[in-house]
């Protein structure tokens, strides 16, 4: 630093005295200061333009996305589709999973019976967890079929799938309870059936 | 060791209140002065002094340590002085009554030196305010020629011009004594 100064105005100048401010301003300023760091000041520019909506509509959009996924969920709680036992038609093998998840879901299509509401909401809860699983869930999109015969057991528990399965070979539908049989045997590879069960759940 | 002066304004900014009283107290008494000497009353100096550190606070979120806190003191200082001197017209006030340190019981001595101190003061006084400005900057703030022209919003060969006008003009006034 270059210093510029005469030591003899120095001096002078210091003998001006060394005056401070009365301890009233001070006081005053260091409240001052301490109520700013209590409140936040606020933005220099407002939001204008397209900033001052946006904040209300991204706002709307989440509520009306929340609406309809709760609105959709609750269809497919109501939609015995899910627990049903019908074949699906040919079509949805071709599609993926959740197409044909999609398609189900269409209030459209009545059910053959109509579903207890504990029980087809067993399923969507089933359900939920299968496809939080990946793997599940692409094993089920190539095999529609068994799917649909996987969701009974998915449903259930085994106990209550096994009497389903014997449910079909008491009405004949052997082909049915065949493929039943066989994804429950694949979902519960070590589960015990019992002998009595057995004769019931197995092609005569 | 002292926190540096940056330092505690960056942790003001961030919410330290703390930190602002140890700054505060740091610079009340230079930055008084500076305003004081540089209107010559006091209950202006008061008000400007004041509305000085309004500004820090306020400005407090858009701080960023690129100079010294000091030369950011002072240009906020300088911009509030100029605004000051605008609505008055540059006119110089009055000069307050000033009571002279002096540890000499001799009344003729005494009379002497409060006399040289007037005319020391009268010529602070008399500088141009960009000339009284530069020297105070220097001499109450400690400011360098960089930081005074920084400062001040002028470059560095203006600023070293000033200071040197005003030191030469109020070394004249010490020498008459």
């Amino acid at each position: 630093m270059t210093d510029e100064r005469d030591p003899k105005v120095s001096r002078r100048y210091r003998e001006l005295g060394a005056e401070e401010p009365p301890t009233g301003l001070d006081a005053g300023i260091l409240a001052a200061s301490r109520r700013a760091v209590k409140t936040r000041l606020a933005p220099l520019v407002p939001p204008t333009g397209r900033r001052r909506w946006y904040f209300p509509v991204a706002a709307a959009a989440i509520i009306t996305l929340a609406v309809a996924v709760t609105v959709h969920v609750e269809r497919q709680q109501l939609d015995p589709g899910f627990s049903g036992l019908r074949s699906e038609p040919p079509e949805a093998k071709k599609d993926s999973a959740p197409q044909a998840e999609l398609r189900k879901a269409k209030p459209a299509k009545p059910p053959a019976t109509p579903q207890p509401l504990s029980r087809a909401a067993d399923a969507v809860q089933e359900r939920g967890s299968a496809d939080a699983r990946p793997e599940s869930r692409v094993r089920s999109a190539a095999q529609a079929p068994a799917r649909l015969l996987g969701q009974v057991a998915k449903a259930d528990s085994p106990e209550a799938a096994l009497e389903r399965i014997a449910e079909l070979r008491r009405q004949g539908k052997h082909d049915e309870a065949d493929k039943a049989l066989a994804e429950f045997r694949r979902r519960y590879p070590d589960y015990r059936i019992a002998e009595e069960m057995l004769k019931k759940v197995e092609r005569p | 060791m002292e926190a540096p002066d940056e330092q505690l304004m960056l942790a003001y900014r961030d919410g330290n209140a703390a930190a602002f009283e140890t700054l505060y107290l740091r610079h009340r008494g230079r930055l008084f002065r500076f305003v004081l000497r540089s209107v010559k009353s006091r209950a202006t100096a008061e008000e400007l002094f004041q509305e000085i550190w309004m500004r820090v606070i306020e400005a407090r979120e858009r701080y960023a340590p690129q100079a010294r806190f000091t030369t950011w003191l002072y240009t906020i200082a300088h911009h509030r002085m100029v605004d000051h001197w605008r609505r008055r017209g540059l006119s110089l006030v009055e000069l307050d009554e000033q009571d002279p340190p002096g540890d000499s019981p001799d009344p003729a001595r005494q009379l002497e030196a409060r006399e040289a101190l007037a005319r020391f003061a009268q010529a602070l006084e008399a500088l141009p305010v960009a000339q009284r400005e530069a020297f105070l900057l220097h001499e109450e703030a400690g400011l360098s020629i960089a930081e005074i022209a920084a400062a001040t919003g002028s470059n560095a060969e203006a600023a070293k011009s000033r200071l040197r006008y005003a030191v030469a003009k109020l070394k004249a006034a010490v020498q008459d004594d």
